[in-house]
């Protein structure tokens, strides 16, 4: 538990309206400063409602979030926010749009940045908000975000509205923000592989509970795919998912003690992982040391 | 200076395509010591890959000795593997060989099949 | 690899706050230039109304009483158009806090809850009560000094034409007097502020436009009702010969006075001169008329009462619009004074 904590939950639940159901409950994590961090969950999984939590916009029910080493809204100038559907002023130009950022922002704010994002798009900086396409807006929300120079990135399923290569060279961008300046990037979807190269630290929500939460080297490292006789008894170790076909069992499992050298085993990848913890809401949280609140 | 293509699908895990990839260039003598690999923000700019694969892959590299970091200045060549550069007598041969075994009516996998074996005959074991 | 060091202490003199007022204005532009439009088109109205126009119509008054039994000629038109004319700049001078309340409510806040600009906005380095704060103050500067700028002139074009133009309105005249004063202003503001909170309430520009048009005009409603009350009123007794209580104004109550001195409410008929009327007179024991009311001095008094009334409502309802904005967000309380 070494560093500091860009995002730290303890309890953390929100639910929207007085006697309206919980959209997330219960969610204790840790994430250190410097990841790049995967939210992945099925959708209405309670993603969104974390990361606005985060950016300081919803007040949480019970619990507490603290973000950089404050309260949300404290570390408003650090934090850079892009919501799920990238809302813009329609009526301003992208140039207008980028002078509210310089307006509304204080001197950490790049206008190089905000202005190489946009040209690298081949945006006109006289062109309406209105009659962009869905990749333009987002690119033009990324400016904002990124121009603010911020520590903690928090992107609501980013890369929904964008064809291939504006994915690629997204993420490449986001890339090279976290490798020059060492940002923490938290990006949510609900299609993992959109995120697998690119981020270094899972959280999986579901069910408006964070189930996973780490590193995803350690992650992968910390399971085993066994494929063993029928009448194996597993009871030594957490098993996340276990099915059996005729003599044949097979299983996801964490290891708590040494494997039997005549199971075939593997390392599983990291939908493996993500797919038995989400066809098996019973299974057990996990998480690695360095992200326990 | 070395651009390097992350393939998803390959199964190998993209640290190690890195690694790969950079021996590759070292063999052919496109990278040569004193060269400068390209820092981490451009690899990940370029393939949209954690910054973290990057570096793993560069540590992976200097623990062989093949490579550098120096601080401020970025990760350098420190030695070549081109035992076999474009022109070498070695390369020559195997050039003209292949020219050969195309004449004689040898396609593309079969060629790859008789090399791969003469390989597997003569470095039995070694890890490739 | 010196490429993920974090990067180098930024600036260490104090931050630039943001420039609200400047961000402000660029995105209401329209709704600004309606605005000032709006406040020089009626203003230039006004002044037609209470020169050139009051002066014909004063002219054309004076050509009528000097003509004799057998008839002469005036100038009918012009006594016309001054009467429409000050009718409807009247009604645009009263329609203003309303055309305000419409837009607050449709615009300012609702719609940008609805689409998440101003979720936006709140990632930026403004806090939502700060951006609250913003969005109130500068459309209240504005709507205060164009609505204070319409009653000023309306009421002086209102005194120009008394007692040169026979038909003119009445102090207590119901759209003169609430299109004459500080009440006025107030009520525009009133209409802001009630439009920002059904904004933040509903989050939606349709239903904050209902709920905002409605709370105003309830509020003008209640007002208008409760304005013979907020004074105390004067007491005036009269003859029955007359055909009405004497003393005009804004009326309380007036009715009958019995031999006891009892105050009997309404059951006016007319002069005693009508046998009819003294019959139903002498039935009630009736020896006079009384009138309370509020005569021309209680102008300043009810203006101001009213005023406070209205200005009282808007801090109540701004206060109700942070605090809404404070449990939704969970953002420290504003600091209004830091709003700009």
């Amino acid at each position: 538990m070494t560093g500091t904590a860009a995002i730290e939950a303890a309890a953390l639940g929100k639910r929207f309206g007085r006697r309206g159901g919980w959209a997330l409950r219960d969610c204790a994590f840790r994430l250190p400063a410097g990841r790049v961090c995967a939210v992945v969950g099925p959708n209405g999984a309670g993603k969104s409602t974390l990361l606005a939590l985060a950016a300081g916009l919803l007040a949480p029910s019970e619990g507490e979030i603290t973000v950089l080493g404050g309260r949300p809204g404290a570390a408003r100038e650090r934090v850079s926010y892009v919501a799920q559907d990238k809302p813009l002023y329609p009526q301003l130009t992208v140039a207008e749009t980028l002078r509210m950022g310089a307006d509304l922002n204080t001197d950490r704010w790049d206008a190089s940045v905000a202005e190489r994002v946009v040209a690298d798009g081949d945006l006109n900086p006289k062109s309406n908000i209105r009659a962009l396409s869905g990749g333009q807006r987002t690119r033009v929300a990324l400016a904002l975000a990124l121009a603010k120079r911020p520590e903690l990135l928090l992107l609501d399923e980013p890369m929904a509205d964008l064809d291939p290569l504006a994915r690629h060279q997204m993420m490449g961008l986001l890339m090279a923000q976290a490798a020059e300046s060492g940002t923490t990037i938290v990006m949510s979807s609900h299609v993992l592989a959109e995120l697998e190269d690119s981020c270094d630290h899972l959280l999986l929500v579901d069910g408006g509970q964070v189930r996973i939460a780490g590193e995803i080297d350690e992650l992968l490292a910390a399971h085993r795919r066994v494929s063993a006789p029928a009448d194996t008894v597993l009871d030594a170790h957490t098993v996340v998912e276990s099915r059996t076909t005729g003599r044949q069992l097979t299983a996801l499992i964490r290891p708590l003690a040494p494997l039997a050298a005549d199971w075939q085993t593997g390392t599983p990848t990291l939908e493996e992982l993500v797919l038995s913890y989400l066809r098996n809401p019973q299974a057990p949280t996990t998480k690695t040391p360095e992200t326990v609140a | 200076m070395v651009e390097y293509r992350i393939d998803r699908h390959s199964g190998v895990a993209t640290y190690v395509q890195i690694v790969q990839q950079t021996k590759q260039a070292l063999r052919l003598g496109m990278l040569e010591p004193g060269d400068k690999l390209p820092t981490a923000r451009e690899v990940v700019e370029a393939t949209a890959i954690n910054p973290n694969t990057v570096l793993k892959a560069y540590r992976e590299l200097e623990r062989e000795g093949l490579v550098e970091a120096r601080r401020g200045l970025g990760t350098f060549v420190r030695k070549g593997l081109s035992t076999t550069p474009a022109d070498s007598p070695l390369r020559l041969e195997l050039d003209d060989w292949a020219e050969r075994a195309r004449e004689a009516g040898l396609g593309r996998d079969d060629i790859a099949a008789l090399f791969t074996a003469v390989l597997e005959k003569h470095f039995q074991g070694e890890p490739s | 690899m010196t490429a993920l060091a974090p990067s180098p202490a930024l600036t260490s003199r104090p931050a630039r706050s943001p420039h609200l007022l400047r961000w402000l204005i660029r995105l209401h532009r329209p709704a600004l230039l309606a605005w000032i439009a709006f406040v020089l088109v009626v203003g230039g109205l006004l002044l037609w109304v209470g020169g050139p126009l009051t002066d014909a119509s004063a002219e054309a008054w004076k050509q009528y009483n000097a003509c004799g039994a057998d008839g002469c000629s005036y100038d009918v038109k012009a006594i016309g158009r001054y009467k429409d004319w000050y009718n409807y700049t009247t009604i645009a001078v009263i329609a203003a806090p309303f055309l305000v309340t419409a837009w607050s409510g449709a615009a300012l806040v609702s719609r940008e809850l609805e689409s998440g600009t101003a979720q936006l906005a709140w990632t930026q380095a403004v806090s939502p009560a700060r951006w609250l704060a913003a969005k109130l103050a500068v459309p209240a500067v504005l709507i205060a000094v164009g609505s204070g700028l319409l009653a000023g002139l309306h009421h002086w074009a209102w005194s120009t034409g008394q007692g040169r133009i026979d038909t003119v309105k009445g102090w207590h005249d119901l759209g003169t007097y609430a299109a004459n004063g500080t009440a006025t202003a107030a009520m525009a503001l009133a209409g802001l502020v009630s439009g920002v909170f059904w904004g933040l309430y509903k989050r939606e520009p349709y239903s904050a436009l209902f709920g905002s048009l409605m709370s105003t005009g309830l509020l003008w409603s209640l007002v208008a009702i409760a304005t013979p009350h907020l004074w105390p009123s004067v007491s005036k007794v009269s003859s029955l010969t007359h055909s009405v209580p004497a003393g005009s104004g804004i009326v309380v109550d007036q009715g009958l006075v019995t031999s006891t001195g009892k105050h009997l409410s309404g059951h006016l008929c007319g002069s005693t001169t009508y046998g009819h009327c003294k019959t139903v007179y002498a039935k009630l024991d009736a020896v006079g008329y009384y009138n309370d009311y509020h005569p021309q001095s209680h102008y300043w008094p009810l203006q101001l009462t009213s005023t406070a009334i209205i200005l009282a409502v808007t801090a109540a309802l701004t206060v109700a619009s942070f605090s809404l904005l404070k449990r939704r967000t969970g953002s420290a309380p504003a600091r209004k004074a830091a709003a700009v």
